[in-house]
């Protein structure tokens, strides 16, 4: 019994520790940090309470950024699960070369953010951008994508979308491969057509795996960095300032640790937020079936 | 009948096309641009096509940046993050999908759950933890960081994989006298090799991938990475406020030809460790 629980010890400890040491303890530092007022170069830290949250409402960098954040995600997820929805279905169809095309979707997944965001950083470029030029010749227009506030917001979605819809196509071809054809088979007997059967046998049973990748997508993609990092820098002005990018500048810019720790607060309790409402919503599709 | 049959293949075939296409343009957009000289890179309208097929954008890359050594560093750090990530991964598996005992299902789930801390939000605490342990810098440091970070998916991955192989096997030779280290050897790291084979490439192109912690803790040349060296370009304004994209398409493509043999080599493993995860 002793032996046991030491071997569970030791096969545990690598992992445990290392998630302890770099993840969970500064977690809970962060939460410490936050009450704080600590600039590095002029220690020690001083216990300022709620400064730094009264500080944050009032900062527009924050708020903005805050906004533009829950805008990126939502926006982010809804067009990856339709659009992922789509190729999926595309994928599962039977047609000459499907194996090249299905390894073809892994790539924008596998390929680093920066590259697409440096990639699609040229291709956006006003003036000599390869995007501008082909609007132009097809519907005659120039538009200033990473030079305009929306026009820079519609371009940061929309690589973003790029980059992540074939993974969550991938996922979620996984879920139609599992669905048994003989519900098909019955369905057909019944005389459904091919978009009933989408919607009346399709849609409900792979629920679940919506409902999870869509979860996991919110709460990967609101501490999303690299691509505004590389894309905009969170230009023009704050226009594409992701909590995450802020969180960057404030800590590692203006070396405003207390402050960072703060907003990476407001971080949390989103993410928080965010998994409770999709917990939520994966037991009421679980007890719907 | 059949001309509906025959416009409904049509139009997957569109479908495919046009999925093709925006999948793959930017990536021939990035390739062109590479071996295009810098001169006729900044044209309106632009070139669609090799005018002057040309290497000089790779030359004046290595020429102005340390890139052979960018290269290893990213090399060494995936190869060493993915290789201790499989490792710890593979002990805790097993003690939670292998001996029943109480709070096991309680570990598993607190592993779970920590994917969702957002790793900038616990970058401050790290550093100054760092700084005073002297790790900035270090390779094994940034191995730690990067390993700890694709830990729990790991474990998420492995676990269920144990669980549904038998336990027969192993129970056979403990009862034959082997001792753990013989039993992991002979017995159940031949048994999990897919699955670990598989974490480990995706780990690896997950810390391939990986800009944060090294833009963070990689602050000397020695140790920076492919990725760091790239956001470092593209942020640098050159002369006439422009961006060097003559060298940054070039860095992308180096960047990204690893990745692509990978993904080519290991496409159904890739495939399968992906949605594992998401399918129960």
């Amino acid at each position: 019994m002793r032996r046991t629980a030491i071997l569970i010890c030791l096969l545990l400890l690598p992992a445990v520790a290392t998630r302890l040491f770099t993840a969970i303890y500064p977690f809970f530092n962060t939460v410490w940090l936050s009450f704080h007022d600590w600039n590095p170069a002029f220690p020690p830290q001083q216990f300022v309470g709620l400064k730094n949250f009264q500080a944050l409402t009032r900062d527009i960098a924050v708020t903005s950024s805050i906004s533009f954040t829950v805008l990126f995600v939502t926006v982010s997820t809804l067009l990856e699960i339709v659009l992922g929805m789509a190729i999926a279905l595309m994928l599962n169809r039977a047609f000459f070369g499907r194996g090249a095309v299905r390894a073809v979707n892994l790539i924008p997944w596998a390929i680093p953010m920066v590259v697409a965001a440096i990639g699609f950083r040229w291709m956006y470029d006003t003036q000599y951008g390869v995007i501008n030029d082909l609007l132009h010749r097809t519907i005659g227009v120039k538009v200033p994508w990473l030079v305009d506030f929306w026009g820079a917001r519609a371009a940061v979605i929309a690589t973003n979308v790029w980059k992540s819809t074939p993974f969550v196509g991938l996922v979620l071809l996984a879920a139609l491969q599992g669905v048994p054809q003989d519900l098909y088979e019955a369905g057909r007997v019944d005389g459904t057509n091919r978009v009933s059967a989408f919607f009346y046998i399709t849609l409900p049973l792979i629920m679940p795996q919506i409902v999870t990748i869509g979860l996991f997508m919110v709460v990967w993609q609101l501490a999303a960095f690299d691509l505004v990092f590389a894309m905009t820098g969170g230009g023009p002005g704050f226009a594409t300032q992701l909590l995450a990018y802020r969180i960057y500048q404030v800590a590692f810019t203006a070396l405003n640790f207390g402050y960072a720790s703060a907003i990476s607060m407001v971080l949390f309790i989103v993410v928080g937020i965010a998994s409770i409402i999709g917990l939520l919503l994966f037991r009421k599709v679980e007890v719907s079936l | 009948m059949r001309l509906a049959r025959a416009v409904d293949s049509a139009l997957l075939a569109i479908a495919v096309f046009i999925f093709l296409f925006i999948v793959l343009f930017p990536f021939y957009w990035i390739v062109l641009s590479s071996f295009t000289p810098k001169y006729e890179l900044f044209t309106i309208p632009p070139r669609y096509w090799f005018s002057t097929f040309t290497l000089e954008n790779y030359q004046a890359l290595a020429n102005s940046i340390p890139l052979v050594r960018y290269f290893v560093n990213s090399l060494l750090f995936a190869a060493g993050s993915s290789l201790v990530s499989v490792a710890a991964a593979f002990l805790a598996s097993y003690a939670l999908a292998r001996i029943q005992f109480h709070g096991a299902n309680l570990i598993f789930i607190a592993f779970v759950i920590s994917i969702a801390l957002p790793q900038i939000g616990g970058l401050v605490p790290l550093f100054e933890l760092f700084k005073s342990t002297n790790l900035i810098n270090t390779y094994h440091g940034l191995v730690i960081l990067m390993s700890s970070l694709v830990l729990p998916f790991t474990i998420w991955i492995l676990v269920p994989f144990l669980r549904q192989i038998p336990y027969e096997i192993e129970e056979a030779a403990i009862m034959d006298g082997a001792r753990l280290p013989q039993l992991f050897w002979f017995i159940t790291l031949p048994i999990m090799r897919p699955a670990l084979v598989t974490m480990f490439i995706i780990n690896f192109i997950i810390a391939w991938n990986e800009l944060i912690y090294p833009l963070v803790f990689a602050t000397s040349g020695s140790n920076k990475t492919l990725s760091v060296g790239l956001v470092e370009l593209a942020v640098q304004p050159t002369a006439g406020g422009g961006r060097p994209w003559d060298l940054l398409s070039a860095m992308s493509v180096v960047m990204i030809v690893p990745i692509l043999v990978l993904v080519l080599l290991f496409q159904r493993l890739i495939v399968s460790g992906l949605t594992r995860g998401a399918i129960k």
